[in-house]
């Protein structure tokens, strides 16, 4: 009787540290695709392109729910997450670092701004609109 | 006896077992930095995108831009010199030293079989142009090129080629390099 109790304690203990080690592979997956960096990088891409490829008159919405649940958990508020200023894109994630990238439309964007949703919380989407430069 | 050997065989079992976790795990991390840890590179989709707006800029639907050719169907050398405004093209940098990460080259031929280059754009920087032509071990720290060809046809109805090339540099922001 002893040694089944035994047996299964060592069983338990494997299957423990198994699954320990899987839910920190998975985390650390998660955390590596979530990263600021990574998404500073993409979206600021993103926003890059989607200008080179807007026309006046154009009203483009980006969906941005990730980079916005890392904005919140790094105190930034979504509204001053994305920033145009002359040729460059640049989005920011986190207090202490930014990406910026090059765009070379030479078209306005008259607005730049967070989506609202019926309660008037931001839904994680941007909306970009476009103009022609005067 | 059975049961001691069947019980060292266990613990062994379970020794290799976490060496190979730990094998799995140390691979998983490389290959996840390794993925991550590299920019997104759209350096080829913005170049095909520039040739695509330079492209709409000179003939679309149908119709060439009626700032390139007088109506006697002469190419316009003002069309040239105010290239970046007339397509709306910017391609300022913030910084004294940046160089600029663009180049655009527009080439017109006469006639469908005989190429003879008639009138010509470029705007840019010219130094990104040979990296169109290398071809070396590490292709990621040259800027990335795109070649358009279409005919297009004026109002008085004559035909003529259109080469466009975009070559967009943005090593750093695109490679580890």
């Amino acid at each position: 009787m002893p040694k089944r109790g035994e047996i299964l304690v060592e069983n338990i203990i494997f299957i423990v540290l198994n699954v320990l080690f899987l839910t920190i592979l998975i985390i650390f997956l998660i955390n590596q695709g979530n990263g600021v960096s990574t998404l500073e990088d993409a979206y600021s891409k993103e926003v890059a392109l989607l200008i080179d490829s807007a026309r006046p008159g154009m009203i483009m919405t980006v969906n941005m729910q990730s980079a916005m649940s890392v904005a919140d958990k790094n105190n930034i508020p979504f509204d001053k997450v994305v920033s145009i200023k002359g040729q460059y894109v640049t989005v920011t994630l986190d207090a202490n670092q930014s990406k910026s990238y090059q765009f070379f439309n030479d078209i306005n964007v008259s607005g730049h701004y967070p989506e609202r949703d019926s309660s008037g919380k931001f839904d994680g989407f941007y909306i970009l609109a476009f103009s022609k430069k005067t | 006896m059975i049961s001691k050997i069947n019980k060292k065989g266990d613990k062994l079992i379970s020794v290799y077992w976490f060496a190979i976790l730990v094998i799995v795990a140390v691979g998983v991390v490389l290959m996840v930095n390794a993925f991550y840890g590299n920019p997104y590179d759209v350096r080829q989709i913005e170049s095909e995108t520039l040739a695509d707006h330079v492209a709409n800029c000179i003939y679309y639907g149908g119709q060439v831009n009626p700032s390139l050719l007088s109506a006697d169907g002469v190419f316009r050398p003002d069309f040239r010199d105010n290239f970046m405004h007339m397509c709306f093209l910017n391609f300022s940098v913030e910084g004294e030293f940046t160089p600029v990460p663009y180049y655009i080259e527009v080439n017109f031929s006469s006639g469908i079989n005989d190429f003879k280059n008639v009138f010509g754009i470029s705007e840019g920087n010219i130094n990104l142009r040979p990296d169109c032509y290398i071809s070396a071990g590490n292709m990621q720290n040259l800027a990335k090129c795109t070649q358009k060809e279409f005919f297009m046809k004026s109002s008085s109805g004559k035909v003529y080629a259109v080469k466009i090339l975009s070559v967009v540099s943005k090593v750093t922001e695109n490679t580890n390099g």
